[in-house]
């Protein structure tokens, strides 16, 4: 097989996981207007707790169940508690309020788990690989496709078809009005808020087999996350998934490419997205 | 335990030490000699920076005093960056009267510190891997325990090709920087010269860490090895991700630079199966130094030393006995007396080569074995070879007087 | 407004470059928080002034360290020269990135700078030619002031370099502070307050925004240089999102009110961290917490704890001396009858 689609094929399956990522961040700022500094390090506790309940024991699919319930529940208190009150204030207060939130669970992971980084075994059903041809693609891999496939759909499901969906979608547009019509936006927020921070822990259990449990890989997921958001579109479930699968085969092709290049062309697209069409790709309009 | 509030004292002292006032009795304590340990405490590298720690710790509590002065030190937190280290080094210089210098994990970090020591007059010994810290940027104040990467690719890839003559064809992935770019071009010369076909090259950020792209490419390549270059949490990323693949099952893969038992730990035994690794540092290594450090890191830490904290020991044992042999604390007198000493080190003979200040000693070949030939929960590793290769003085760029 | 609170902040100032020396044992130490509380004050003048939360603080850092290490070594000029234009590297990044990025607002502005912040990261870290790559640029020299072949002032020892660097900032301290109060200073106040506001009046909102830039740049630039003069090195972790944050950080802490709170958050940061890391290793997360507290609590930094603490002394004090409550109708010592407009 032609090495540029197995570089397009690898890059799908980055794609989902990015997607993943960044979806919980873009459908936050959609509804809240601000951008969550934090959202890499609910990832980041994703993947701990997922080492946890596996050294104790616990298999990996009970993880992947209770571990954004988990997490979720830590943004929802995290949204009434602390970032409820930032609110009035500039925006400038959010992102900074965020910004040491991440860098305090950082510090407090290393505090538990130590600074050196752990291993989280990939389940035994899916150990192996999968081959057509010469092409070699780990089953883990394939899997977390498919799972973040059927995830997107219950995600999009939630989102169009559900009164808490509509009234995100229509809060995102104004919060004013959704208030007016008896709906309690502030109620709204939290669930949305620890909907982001699940889905980020999601991501962040599904990503631990692959690249283990390591107290900075939240930085990283957030800056991967800034640019899908941003490219896909900041509010757009669907510029999301774009943007993931646009920026995870780029990363992959480039790799044959240009290797050392990929870093930066993924931030140049940002960045000129952000200049040309601020909105993303498939973001709405201000 | 005396030394033990010494130290600390040492630290709390800091706080009036960075004031000026009542410092002086709580830091100083009666004319002790002033030793830092510039590791990064914070940051990607804090791992290594926490074992340097109790490397160094070990080693002055061991020793207790010398010249009839006590011995203490301060912990440096570079936070893994060139310009706080060199700053902090000059503060340590500045409150502490510190002159004795021993870490430096990473490459950037340590270049800057060598150049600080020379300039104020002080001594710095580091475990960085950079070729220039003992070549083109050498200096009478910088002395470096480890292995550069002639001597790691030499005692890895050779030993390889020897014991695997079908295997010819090689895939590298590098990081991409002067410390990668050494690994790379060390290996690329016995690859000519053993007619080895090198399939490929993949470069790489420092900050990457998504490799299954990489690996992509190297499987399209169809080699018989994949020779690792990168190091830390990148090389276990890449490791990982690789055996993900099956890699593991289908070829030879080897990881030039390993950091040894802490990287293994985290690893875990299932992912180190099979695959071969490039060692500064075994605790396993038959030496009476080492077996000495072993049971003293087993009585004081319940643990076996890992690479971090035997280089940080040794590194400071060596500033120690050069300070004793020289009979001074003068750091030209002590780097004289350091020059040329040959000595039982953790490795076996080990000797400080005058010219560069460059340790000659042994670097590893290890190959992992399976968990259930584990004897015990340390034992992740077979040795397989060992050996001393260093490139001639005239050939390492070093030109010092 | 009486002469010493007209020039309370540069006295105050003067007061902690002063007290420095006299209180503190590492010159590198004292000169670190003087280069960080110009930058602090640099992010200050876009934070506090403007309302603009800018990531890329780090970018003109990192210009200022690269320029002054390439002119003091690749291609040597005098150093009072080569800082001028380390100086106007810095500035020129500012306006360069500045223009782009205020054709947005809001978040976008700031993703934009962060967008900025990777991107000169990364070509930093690949033009290894010009900068060193992750090695960075090395054997960076402290020339004296040196005129006609006679050195003047060295910079050889920590406290000398320590007089040169507490000389500049005052110098700069001192500009910044005639800038805040300016009428420009005012209308940049004017722009974060409202901005809809500002265009409506008819002021030219880009071009207000550049130069706020533009002289932030150039404050962080002088930092950048005077950083890799001290430290002999001008390595590629100047760039890196994390000095940004830092900046940002101590700017927050300090108080985005005013410019001498820039210098409290330097020093705070600075201070608290060599000593704290000595001890607990894991010191970043009573910074993270600090920062969430004056976010959430304490917007005006460290200088608004002063204050209140101020106050408040003040306020005790008062009722001591005339424990008679004869206070005034309308009770804060304005004569009766006058509204509360301040």
């Amino acid at each position: 097989m032609n090495i540029y689609l197995l570089q397009v094929i690898n890059g799908i399956g980055i794609g989902m996981l990015y997607f993943l990522l960044a979806v919980g961040l873009s459908i936050v700022f959609g509804l809240l207007r601000f951008v969550n500094f934090a959202h890499g390090a609910f990832y980041l506790l994703g993947a701990y707790f997922c080492y946890q309940l596996t050294r104790w024991g616990l298999s990996f699919w009970v993880a992947l169940v209770l571990v954004p319930l988990a997490v979720g529940a830590i943004g929802w208190l995290t949204e009434k508690l602390m970032l409820r009150h930032v609110y009035a204030t500039a925006h400038e207060y959010h992102i900074l309020v965020t910004v040491g939130l991440a860098l305090a669970v950082q510090e407090l992971v290393i505090l538990q788990w130590g600074p050196l980084g752990d291993s989280v075994a990939v389940p035994d059903m899916l150990q192996g690989v999968v081959m057509w041809g010469s092409f070699v693609y780990p089953k883990y891999r394939l899997f977390v496709i498919e799972f973040t496939a059927v995830l997107a759909v219950l995600l999009w499901w939630v989102l169009e078809g559900t009164r808490l969906g509509s009234a995100v979608r229509a809060g995102s547009e104004s919060t004013e009005m959704v208030s007016l019509l008896g709906v309690n936006v502030f109620r709204i927020f939290s669930l949305t808020f620890g909907l982001g921070a699940a889905t980020a822990a999601l991501a962040g259990v599904l990503a631990a087999p692959i690249r283990g449990a390591e107290p900075f890989m939240g930085i990283e997921a957030l800056g991967v996350a800034f640019v899908i958001v941003v490219v896909g579109g900041m509010g757009s479930f669907s510029g999301a998934l774009l943007g993931g699968l646009l920026i995870g085969i780029v990363q992959s092709v480039m790799s044959t490419l240009w290797p050392e290049g990929a870093r930066l062309m993924i931030y140049v697209a940002m960045a000129a997205v952000l200049l040309l069409r601020p909105h993303g790709l498939l973001g709405r309009k201000e | 335990m005396k030394r033990r509030q010494l130290l600390q004292l040492s630290a709390l002292g800091a706080l009036p030490g960075s004031l000026a006032f009542p410092h002086a009795a709580l830091a100083q304590g009666a004319g002790a000699i002033q030793f830092g340990c510039p590791v990064p405490m914070s940051g990607p590298f804090a791992a290594n920076g926490k074992f340097a720690d109790l490397g160094m710790r070990l080693a002055i509590e061991q020793y207790g005093k010398a010249l009839n002065r006590p011995l203490a030190y301060t912990l440096l937190d570079t936070e893994g960056k060139p310009a706080t280290a060199v700053r902090k080094v000059q503060e340590a210089a500045q409150q502490q009267g510190a002159r004795f210098f021993a870490g430096g994990i990473l490459s950037s970090e340590a270049l800057a510190m060598g150049k600080e020591a020379d300039k104020l007059g002080g001594i710095f010994i580091t475990t960085a891997g950079a070729d220039e810290i003992t070549g083109q940027d050498c200096n009478a104040a910088t002395f470096r325990w480890s292995v550069p990467t002639f001597g790691a690719i030499e005692q890895t890839v050779r030993p390889l090709i020897a014991s695997m003559p079908k295997a010819k064809r090689w895939y590298t992935i590098t990081p991409q920087y002067v410390f990668g770019d050494g690994l790379l071009s060390a290996a690329k010369n016995i690859f000519k010269e053993k007619g080895i076909e090198h399939v490929g090259n993949s470069y790489h950020s420092l900050a990457e860490k998504e490799f299954s792209g990489y690996i992509t490419n190297a499987i399209a390549a169809k080699p018989d090895v994949l020779l690792l270059l990168n190091f830390g949490s990148q090389c276990a990323d890449t490791l990982r991700q690789a055996v993900s693949f099956g890699m593991n099952k289908n070829m030879t893969i080897l990881v030039a630079w390993a950091s040894g038992l802490e990287q293994f730990e985290s690893l875990g035994a299932d992912l180190c199966d099979g695959i071969y690794f490039g060692a500064q540092y075994w605790h396993t290594v038959d030496s009476p130094l080492n077996r000495d450090l072993v049971k003293l890191a087993n009585d004081k830490l319940k643990a076996n030393p890992n690479y971090s904290l035997a280089g940080s020991y040794i590194c400071t044992k060596l500033l120690i006995d050069g300070i004793i042999k020289a009979g001074t604390v003068d750091t030209k007198a002590v780097i004289a007396a350091m020059e040329g000493m040959k000595y039982q080190g953790l490795t076996g003979e080990e000797e400080i080569r005058k010219a560069d200040h460059q340790v000659l000693k042994n670097y590893y070949l290890l190959k992992g074995k399976a968990k259930s030939r584990m004897r015990n929960k340390d034992d992740y590793v077979d040795v397989l070879s060992s050996g001393k290769s260093f490139l001639a003085i005239d050939q390492t760029g070093c030109k010092r007087a | 407004m009486n002469a010493v609170s007209k020039h309370l902040h540069f006295i105050l100032a003067a007061g902690v470059v002063a007290a420095m020396p006299l209180l503190m044992q590492s010159g590198s130490l004292a000169s670190e928080v003087l280069i960080f509380a110009l930058a602090a004050m640099g992010c200050n003048l876009l934070l506090g002034y403007t309302g603009l939360l800018s990531f890329g603080q780090g970018i003109f850092f990192g210009l200022g360290s690269y320029t002054i290490a390439l002119l003091l070594t690749r291609w040597p000029l005098p150093m009072p020269l080569a800082l001028a234009l380390a100086i106007a590297m810095g500035a020129a990044g500012a306006a360069v990135v500045g223009w782009v990025s205020i054709r947005q607002k809001g978040t976008y502005f700031v993703m934009l700078t962060l967008a900025f912040a990777q991107m000169f990261y990364f070509i930093a870290y690949t033009a290894t030619g010009l900068t060193g790559g992750d090695n960075g640029l090395l054997d960076i020299p402290r020339p004296g002031i040196a005129v006609l072949g006679r050195t003047l002032w060295p910079l050889v020892t920590p406290w000398q370099f320590y007089g040169f660097v507490a000389t500049l900032f005052l110098v700069a301290f001192w500009l910044l502070l005639r800038i805040t109060r300016s009428t420009f200073g005012r209308t940049l106040l004017a722009v974060r307050d409202n901005e809809e506001r500002a265009a409506a009046i008819g002021y030219d909102l880009k071009l207000l925004k550049l130069q706020a830039f533009v002289i932030s740049g150039a404050v962080t630039g002088l930092a950048g240089a005077l950083h890799a003069m001290m430290t002999g090195i001008a390595p590629l972790a100047n760039a890196e999102y994390h000095t940004s944050e830092m900046i940002l950080v101590m700017t927050v802490i300090g108080g985005t009110g005013n410019l001498f709170a820039s210098v409290l958050g330097s020093a705070f940061y600075l201070l608290l961290g060599d000593w704290l890391s000595q001890l607990w290793p894991r010191w970043l997360l009573l910074l993270g917490l600090a920062l969430i507290a004056v976010s959430l609590w304490l917007q005006r930094g460290l200088w608004g704890l002063g204050e209140t603490l101020w106050n408040l002394g003040r306020d005790r004090l008062g009722r001591w001396r005339a424990p008679v409550a004869a206070a005034p109708a309308g009770g804060t010592g304005r004569a009766p009858g006058q509204g509360g407009q301040a």
